[in-house]
């Protein structure tokens, strides 16, 4: 099961303003404690974090919400974010402060069918993601087999990306995170 | 009481000339700025003025009187432009103006606006949203992702003075056509605050490590080059460096004058130095982030 927190709403909520941008550090800041009292109501292993109808998002929001909030959820057992309703106008910020703290995030961009990497990345982890998005649930041959890599670079890549809480691992299979449906 | 001429053209440039002119700081008589002869200011130089203003009732000086200009025109797109309405709370205007503000003009896409907490922060944003998608697409050729850029940008540059100024400040957002030192339009973002700047702000945790260079240019090079900030957090100092980035996609200018030091992040286009120091002193900072029309090839 995963936990989906409507971002549009949860603004409108926390900052008496008719906008419905998600600019300012102090804004971000009330809108993460929002956030994070919302994740620990419930039991859920997995955040859905939705901007859907978020209008722009600024640096310093960005960080309060997404870096700030995955730096949080680093520090807990098996706890996974992802975001979705993702746009034009909150790629570049949530890009800009995920490679300043070198963190990563999945992201269903609008109108997307799978999820992509933002933040730190590199060319196995991106191809192995997509690999692991399309095939679901498998071990490192099954991706080696896909990608006509060594198991070595496939179970590197796959470790790197459970490390990162992009897909799930459990023994040695893994398997991508829950979408939305 | 000490008059002090405003420069006939009052710009990022000029504004040196009136630092200048006011000498030790805080001033130690009431001021007159004298406009009368003023016949041209950019968003920059307005919101300065302001800051001027400002600084000087916050020193519990009597507010300065300010002789507005002669010119009618000038004195008309002040007003549209919303600087009277603003500088009847900070200044003691000489000469008749109507301080209501009335329809803004059309290369004014953001009016002087205060900016004092976070709440303005989102009104700025969102008002700039409205009125400048069309103008900055249509007329600076700027696609929306830039668009978008620039209210972000905006955005970081207002929440200086919310976060660091410990003051408010002003606003403004104006298009120009500089035919003759660019020959494109530009858009321009001037910020503008009374605060206590980028040295103090700094000074606590930075001034030692620095050492005998510490000063005002010292301060902006830590807070704009290295993204150094006050906070211990990791993540902050973050707004300035997204704004570079910003620029640097968009062959942007970033200008940033705090107390005797002026740095640049300075685009091909631009002749400005970076780093201006042992300038005349002037209150709190200013920002200017200029954005020069995109040629279809540059993009």
């Amino acid at each position: 099961m995963m936990q989906r927190i409507d971002l549009a709403p949860l603004l409108r909520e926390t900052v008496a303003t008719p906008y419905s941008d998600m600019v300012t550090r102090s804004t971000g800041a009330a809108l993460r404690d929002r956030i994070e009292q919302t994740i620990s109501g419930a039991s859920h292993r997995t955040t859905q974090l939705d901007f859907t109808a978020v209008g722009l998002l600024d640096f310093s929001c960005a960080d309060e919400v997404v870096a700030k909030l995955l730096l949080r959820v680093a520090g807990e057992e098996e706890h996974y974010v992802l975001l979705s309703g993702i746009t034009d106008r909150h790629l570049d910020a949530i890009d800009h402060v995920l490679e300043r703290h070198g963190l990563s995030v999945a992201a269903l961009a609008e109108g997307d069918g799978a999820p992509r990497v933002l933040g730190v990345t590199t060319p196995d982890v991106d191809a192995a993601f997509e690999i692991v998005q399309r095939l679901g649930a498998g071990d490192a041959s099954r991706l080696a087999d896909a990608l006509s890599w060594t198991i070595e670079r496939a179970a590197d890549a796959l470790q790197s990306l459970a490390l990162r809480r992009l897909i799930q691992a459990a023994g040695g299979t893994y398997r991508p995170l829950p979408l939305p449906t | 009481m000490r008059v002090v001429p405003v420069p006939a053209s009052l710009d990022d440039r000029t504004l040196d000339t009136l630092a200048g002119s006011l000498g030790d700081w805080p001033p130690s008589e009431g001021l007159l700025l004298d406009a009368r002869a003023t016949n041209w200011a950019s968003p920059y130089g307005l919101t300065a003025l302001l800051t001027l203003g400002q600084a000087i009732t916050e020193v519990k000086l009597p507010p300065a009187r300010l002789a507005v200009p002669d010119n009618d025109e000038v004195k008309s797109y002040w007003a549209r432009c919303g600087f009277f309405h603003a500088a009847a709370e900070c200044f003691e205007l000489v000469g008749r103006v109507a301080k209501k503000p009335s329809d803004a003009p059309s290369d004014v896409l953001l009016p002087v606006t205060p900016v004092r907490a976070a709440e303005d922060v989102h009104h700025v944003v969102g008002r700039i949203q409205e009125r400048a998608q069309r103008i900055l697409a249509a007329e600076l050729n700027l696609e929306p992702k830039a668009t978008m850029g620039f209210a972000m940008a905006l955005s970081e540059a207002c929440q200086n003075i919310v976060e660091h100024a410990g003051t408010g400040g002003w606003v403004a957002v104006q298009t120009y056509n500089w035919r003759k030192r660019l020959g494109r339009k530009v858009v321009v973002i001037a910020v503008s605050d009374a605060g206590i700047g980028f040295r103090r702000s700094l000074e606590p945790t930075e001034a030692k490590k620095v050492g005998d260079r510490w000063g005002d240019g010292a301060a902006l090079e830590l807070a704009i080059l290295h993204n150094v900030s006050r906070f211990r957090d990791p993540g902050r100092g973050q707004g300035l460096a997204g704004i570079r980035r910003y620029l640097g996609r968009w062959q942007g200018k970033l200008s940033v004058r705090s107390g005797t030091a002026r740095l640049g992040v300075v685009p091909a286009w631009d002749d400005d130095v970076p780093l201006a120091e042992h300038l005349p002193y002037f209150p709190g900072s200013q920002v200017q982030i200029t954005i020069p029309a995109q040629e279809a090839d540059a993009r």
